[in-house]
């Protein structure tokens, strides 16, 4: 090996004598190039990304009446400890994401696991069927969602025709299954997204894995906790952290399906965004305190979940 | 390389000083615009095509100034308006910004104290006297009059009189009445024919700001930024009436705009205390003709609250960009100063204006068929006048979110007085 390597050194040696000056030039300018290329989405994300987001920091120590603004240090972060809506937001979010997340993820590889079995029929009907809530305008399924679950809605007249409720139950009125119906919301069109995902993931496990697993005894269980699960692991990081990142911006669904109601039961961080920029008199100061802490949450969220689950490299 | 870091270095900081002076620009830009040029077109932004902008397109038939410019008139969502003013009054820059925009009474406040240069005064343009005493408070600022004020949000009691009827009373049972007695009617009504009296959206408050307002009671003090929740005698009054139609289980529960419309077109409750920009509404369902009737808004029972109230209505502004003068000059000769105008508004859209001088017109006096002959349009007009005037002040939508939390409490069974203890030092801790 040695030998070999310093023979090959030795064929360099004269090589980079030879490298003349015109050479040399070459390298450098296509160096340049590659830069050049690079440059232009540089330079696009400093001015459309970065230097909004060191704005919008400087704007999180700022409060004021939409444009009399002026710097109060650090009570903006103090006035979000004591704020009660704030801290409403919080933990509706916080709700959704424990428990909407997990269920998903779980629900989505149970799905993709069973639409991966070769014997299975209609597997691509299945497949679009699932995938499809995926396609709709987030505004118009939030919608369809509101009036299934309305007083008079589909599923109300379901549970009580056929008994599983007395009298129709208010759900978007009812702090308690306000919350469930948005789960059930999300959870709806979200499920196929990561399921497709899991999907073309198995399609690259190797199948001589599961053979020489059924040929050691290993049941069905045991093959999807000691097999598919491992080996979707870094899909399965990847998916619950683009979730993760999702749920915390929840928008859409809780405007259009509960606007935050009742009371504050379901309000999002980013609704009480929305509600401090547009909806009250403004003050955008103390709406970018409050994406700041998103930012904080989505850094800190994804650092424990690369811990738990990813490699550590 | 370290060469080329230093070239790519400066030109990022050339990049971002650029981003940054062209936004000094802009507001220089701004600030020249105090002597202001003339311009030929102007541009209008109004939301809801079948009132505010049909009543900008009569207007603009109707214009009789001498000024040689175009109109443009845009339809945005009213929530899009907000936003657009928001950022971009906030940001500095008047491009893009209209001449003239429609903003809701209970929002005005907020926008001329957050962007107090952003508005043109009209103070020396209309004469406020012209006008319901009511609409003066909302659209001034400071002692200059800033709004033009349009529609009437004058309140009324829809009912329908056939289910009062069974019940056994008669449309002068519910005139001029107070909420207590209107509870009472609501449990007969509901016994006798099964319906709800009204429809409550738990979500919104607009119930609890009408029965306030015919007590001249606001969520803020009159300098229109204090909360004015714990020791609100009437704000209590109009908790406790809220909670009682609850209790007596006269009301139907609503979550939103369709449902709250569709109760009331199915002939799922007796009547509907609200706006009078419901009249088409109510109108659409066309087999219930004959049955409806409209009454003065019930009141608190205290001193002094009167049968009137207000929900919604909004007012033109102009803002202060180059064309401020046209717009000043368009609104003054349409809105500002013409009794025909509003006859065709009232007739063609159903738009109640508060100019004074035009509630004589024949228009006003139509006997509406739907409603058995009765002079709605007169009615309303009379009601405006009596509502009682209150600065709405800053923090309409905010503090109504609190209390919608507080009064979600309340129905749950908590103390009113520690609710609205509560709410205020909320309000005050987050208002500023």
């Amino acid at each position: 090996m040695s030998q070999q390597l310093t023979k090959k050194n030795e064929m360099d040696i004269p090589l980079r004598h030879k490298e003349t000056k015109r050479q040399k030039t070459n390298l450098y300018f296509r160096k340049k190039i590659g830069w050049l290329f690079v440059i232009i989405s540089i330079i696009a994300i400093t001015i459309f990304n970065f230097y909004p987001m060191v704005q919008a920091f400087l704007l999180s120590f700022q409060s004021g009446m939409g444009g009399n603004l002026e710097y109060v240090g650090l009570a903006n972060w103090k006035r979000l400890f004591g704020d009660p809506t704030f801290i409403a937001a919080l933990t509706n979010t916080s709700i959704f994401l424990l428990i909407q997340v997990p269920l998903m993820i779980v629900l989505a590889l149970f799905l993709s696991v069973l639409l991966n079995d070769p014997t299975l029929k209609f597997k691509s009907f299945f497949r679009i069927a699932i995938f499809l809530p995926c396609v709709t305008s987030l505004v118009a399924y939030s919608v369809i969602f509101k009036y299934l679950f309305g007083v008079d809605g589909l599923i109300n007249q379901f549970l009580v025709k056929f008994g599983f409720a007395t009298q129709a139950i208010n759900f978007l009125a009812d702090p308690f299954w306000a919350k469930v119906v948005i789960i059930v919301a999300i959870t709806w069109r979200w499920t196929g997204y990561n399921m497709i995902f899991y999907l073309s993931a198995l399609q690259n496990v190797d199948k001589s894995i599961y053979e020489a697993a059924r040929i050691d005894g290993a049941n069905a269980i045991q093959q999807f906790f000691q097999i598919t699960v491992p080996m979707l692991k870094p899909i399965i990081l990847f998916t619950s952290i683009t979730s993760t990142i999702g749920t915390l911006q929840i928008f859409d669904e809780v405007v259009n399906i509960t606007n935050g109601g009742p009371g504050n039961s379901t309000i999002s961080i980013s609704q009480y965004i929305y509600n401090l920029s547009f909806e009250y008199t403004p003050d955008f100061g103390y709406a970018s305190t409050v994406s700041y802490v998103i930012v904080i949450l989505v850094v800190i969220l994804s650092i424990i979940q690369f811990r738990v689950a990813g490699e550590r490299k | 390389m370290k060469k080329f870091y230093l070239m790519f270095m400066m030109l990022l900081g050339i990049v971002v000083l650029a981003a940054c002076s062209s936004g000094e620009e802009a507001s220089g830009g701004e600030s020249s615009s105090e002597g202001s040029a003339s311009v030929d077109k102007i541009t209008a932004w109004a939301w809801d095509p079948a009132f505010n902008i049909a009543a900008l397109e009569k207007a603009k038939e109707a214009y009789n100034g001498d000024g040689e410019y175009e109109v443009e008139i845009i339809e945005n969502a009213q929530d899009d308006i907000i936003q657009k003013l928001n950022t971009g009054l906030s940001s500095g820059t008047t491009k893009g910004m209209p001449n003239i925009v429609l903003i809701e009474d209970y929002r005005a406040q907020s926008f001329l104290q957050a962007y107090p240069d952003a508005f043109h005064p009209l103070t020396d343009v209309i004469k406020s006297d012209d006008f319901a005493d009511y609409k003066i408070a909302t659209t001034s600022y400071e002692g200059e009059q800033y709004g033009l004020p349009f529609d009437s949000g004058v309140a009324g009691l829809y009912v329908r009189t056939d289910y009062l009827e069974e019940a056994g009373y008669t449309v002068e049972d519910v005139t001029n009445i107070t909420w207590d007695e209107y509870i009472e009617v609501g449990k007969k009504v509901k016994e006798a024919t099964g319906k709800n009296m009204l429809t409550l959206d738990p979500n919104d408050l607009a119930q609890v700001r009408m029965m306030i307002q015919t007590n001249g009671s606001w969520y803020v003090d009159e300098d229109g930024s204090t909360p004015n929740l714990a020791g609100n005698e009437t704000l209590a009054k109009g908790f406790e009436t809220y909670k009682k139609m609850m209790d007596e289980d006269i009301a139907k529960i609503v979550s939103d705009w369709s449902q709250f419309v569709g109760a009331f077109n199915s002939g799922d409750v007796a009547s509907v205390p609200t706006g009078n920009w419901i009249t088409p509404s109510v109108k659409q369902a066309a087999d219930q003709s004959g049955k409806w009737a409209v009454v003065p808004m019930p009141r608190l029972d205290m001193d002094g609250a009167v049968n009137a109230s207000n929900l919604g209505g909004s007012s033109w502004y102009v803002l202060n960009v180059d064309g401020k003068e046209e717009a000043a000059d368009f609104l003054l000769n349409t809105f500002g100063s013409n009794p025909d105008l509003y006859q065709t508004l009232v007739k063609d859209i159903g738009a109640i204006g508060t100019y004074s001088a035009a509630a004589e017109g024949d228009a006003f006096a139509v006997e509406d068929e739907f409603f058995s002959g009765q002079q709605i349009i007169t009615d309303f007009s009379q009601w405006t006048e009596e509502i009682p005037a209150v600065n709405y002040g800053l923090h309409t939508y905010a503090i109504e979110d609190i209390l919608v939390t507080g009064m979600q409490d309340y129905l749950n069974g908590a103390d009113l007085n520690q609710v609205l203890e509560n709410a205020q030092s909320q309000a005050e801790a987050q208002l500023k």
